[in-house]
């Protein structure tokens, strides 16, 4: 049902799944890509649902001077020029969802409500984030869900090269933004120009990022809507589909 | 073509040669496998030892000792070489000392382009350098990205040779690193600066580097064809900027024991060298490859081949992968002169001493390989190369 189209970002193939039609939604895929776009299939009745790739993930292609968040920002302000996108819906998954927050917290006039799944960003040394880098690739599918069954039919059912390599590529990706500095205490202080409707979804057994960390959202977004799922881990999205649902109504 | 003179340098990793009985249970002895396991004392006494091993080779006539680095393992004890080849300075009085080496973008530019000329002033100009980007492992231990280590190792690279050989003070301002005034004191005492090599193990763009500024070459831990093949692209690719890589630029990594008999020698050394491949390389694919550090295509090359370094051991197979010559004189000195020749090089540069060795076994190896083989391969030397 998606389509997929591909444009080239200041010199950067970027790929776009798209669907639907009605209000934009953009939705800012994590730091991999494994868990796929077809949760917010649900959505396309009442929104155009705009997926893109980031560089160096999935689909895209590659640009290796990335070296910061900020770079990314500034690649989606080009494609949304490039898609004559000037006000939509932002939804952000970890990784991504630290990416949605900062980008609307530095063009808070075009995201008209940001909603943000389990996401990454916050410097809590009581909760701290695992270090994603220095957890072996084939143990990280283990810690995205509550019930392991909702994630291991995206696997390979047998050792796949060009998976490990995908997922090689991925992290090597998020190690050009994240290794020497795993969080930006920049970003918590300018959280407070989030001024459009928030939404935050968490899961309750989160093995990636604490849900304890919701409490530090809740201080630096007073007016985010906060809810939090049981049963559910870092893709509450996939395992709740109340959670996907909650997205939805809120953004309607 | 007729060999050059040949050249023979000592190579030592100076490990940390007591593991813990229990050591097989860790899959790693590297990056994360606890220092608690070292004991300073013990460590004390292997240094002493170590460093007496390679002034004997400086006595007994070897051209060059060779020193490197790794982090955070019991494969080597020195994390900073150039400490090691300070204490050897005094030591040693003709033999060259090749610190092979710092990764330049672990250490500020600076400091590295100014310890390197201190040992060679120092030494009276007997230092040789080499530039590794360093293994995946060491990546883990320092706070250095491996997805931009290329790009960083390249900027230092220019910065150290520059350091050297324009009068400073001059400037850089770089993508990783800015000096408003570059002017290190001292200078290093050979000129233009002491001789360079890349280490590696092959891949294009560390070949580039190497071709670009006409520096020597070693790979290491890569099977002898394809380390015949890399000599072959640097040659055609060096010339491309406009170099001639010498023989002795080559230098061959090689595995050396020598003893009385074919027999004496596999018994004396193989237990030593397979702890070496089955418990001092032991570590993980994912430390081996951290994220960034390969390329796909070369992370999905290494994913797919069985793993012929990093924990198991098969002399035979190991050997014919390798350059490892375990024999008598005769077997040893031939087959380092068909390597050479057959890899265009003149530099034999031979590990000595393998993981728990003991020490006579060292001085022994040493001694035989002095007295016995380099002799039999010296162009004025008489020919006593058995024939294959």
């Amino acid at each position: 049902m998606f389509k997929r189209e591909e444009f080239v970002v200041d010199g950067v193939k970027t790929v776009m799944h798209s669907a639907g039609s009605g209000e934009p939604v953009v939705f800012f895929h994590g730091a991999g890509t494994i868990d796929g776009f077809d949760f917010a299939a649900p959505w396309t009745d009442r929104f155009r649902v705009i997926a893109p790739y980031h560089p160096g993930f999935g689909e895209s292609g590659d640009d290796p001077s990335f070296t910061d968040l900020h770079d990314y920002v500034m690649h989606y302000l080009e494609l949304f020029d490039l898609l004559k996108l000037d006000t939509f819906n932002l939804v952000g998954l970890s990784l991504g969802g630290y990416l949605a927050a900062k980008f609307a917290s530095e063009h808070g006039h075009r995201v008209k409500k940001l909603a943000l799944i389990g996401p990454a960003g916050i410097i809590d040394p009581q909760h701290p984030m695992r270090d994603v880098l220095v957890i072996p690739g084939d143990q990280i599918p283990g810690l995205l869900t509550s019930n392991f069954e909702v994630i291991k039919k995206r696997l390979p059912e047998k050792p796949d090269l060009d998976f490990i390599g995908d997922r090689y590529r991925e992290s090597g990706t998020v190690a050009r933004l994240l290794w020497e500095h795993p969080a930006d205490p920049k970003f918590m202080r300018y959280l407070h120009r989030l001024k459009m409707p928030v939404l935050i979804v968490w899961g309750e057994e989160d093995k990636l990022i604490p849900v304890q960390q919701a409490a530090t959202w809740r201080k630096l977004v007073p007016h985010a809507d906060i809810r939090t799922y049981p049963r559910a881990g870092h893709l509450v999205h996939l395992e709740q589909p109340d959670a996907a649902a909650a997205i939805a109504k809120f953004l309607s | 073509m007729a060999q050059e003179q040949l050249r023979f340098n000592c190579m030592h990793f100076m490990p940390y040669a007591h593991l813990p009985e229990n050591h097989k249970d860790y899959k790693s002895v590297w990056v994360n496998f606890s220092n608690k396991n070292y004991d300073p004392h013990k460590g004390h006494a292997l240094y002493q030892r170590y460093l007496a091993e390679l002034v004997l080779a400086d006595k007994l006539g070897y051209d060059a000792v060779v020193v490197n680095e790794h982090h955070n393992t019991v494969y080597s004890m020195m994390a900073t070489p150039n400490l090691i080849a300070a204490a050897l300075v005094p030591q040693t009085k003709r033999t060259r000392i090749c610190v092979w080496g710092t990764p330049p973008n672990l250490m500020l530019p600076n400091r590295l382009a100014e310890e390197y000329a201190i040992l060679d002033v120092m030494s009276n100009g007997r230092l040789e350098v080499a530039f590794p980007l360093g293994t995946g492992m060491e990546y883990w231990a320092n706070p250095v990205s491996p997805a931009t280590a290329r790009d960083k190792f390249r900027e230092s690279l220019k910065i150290i040779l520059q350091a050297w050989t324009a009068d400073g003070p001059t400037t850089h301002y770089g993508n990783h690193y800015t000096y408003r005034f570059l002017n290190p004191w001292p200078r290093p005492m050979q000129r233009p600066h002491p001789p360079c090599y890349i280490v590696g193990t092959g891949s294009p763009e560390t070949i580039d580097i190497a071709a670009e500024y006409g520096f020597g070459y070693c790979s290491v831990f890569v099977p002898q064809e394809r380390a015949h093949e890399l000599n072959n692209n640097l040659r055609k690719r060096a010339q491309d900027f406009g170099h001639t890589i010498r023989p002795e630029q080559l230098p061959i990594l090689t595995f050396v024991y020598v003893a009385e008999s074919e027999e004496l020698a596999r018994a004396e050394y193989l237990p030593h060298l397979q702890a070496f491949f089955q418990d001092y390389v032991r570590t993980t694919p994912q430390y081996l490859a951290p994220p960034g550090y390969l390329s796909v295509d070369q992370l999905k090359i290494r994913a797919a081949g069985a793993d012929k370094m990093h924990g198991g051991f098969d002399f035979d197979l190991i050997s014919k992968a390798f350059f490892i010559a375990v024999g008598t004189p005769d077997k040893v000195a031939g087959q380092l002169a068909r390597w050479a020749e057959w890899m265009g090089s003149s530099h034999i540069n031979a590990v000595m001493h393998v993981a728990d060795m003991p020490h006579w076994k060292t001085v022994k190896n040493l001694t035989l390989f002095a007295e016995e083989v380099i002799p039999r391969l010296r162009k004025d030397a008489p020919q006593q190369i058995a024939a294959e």
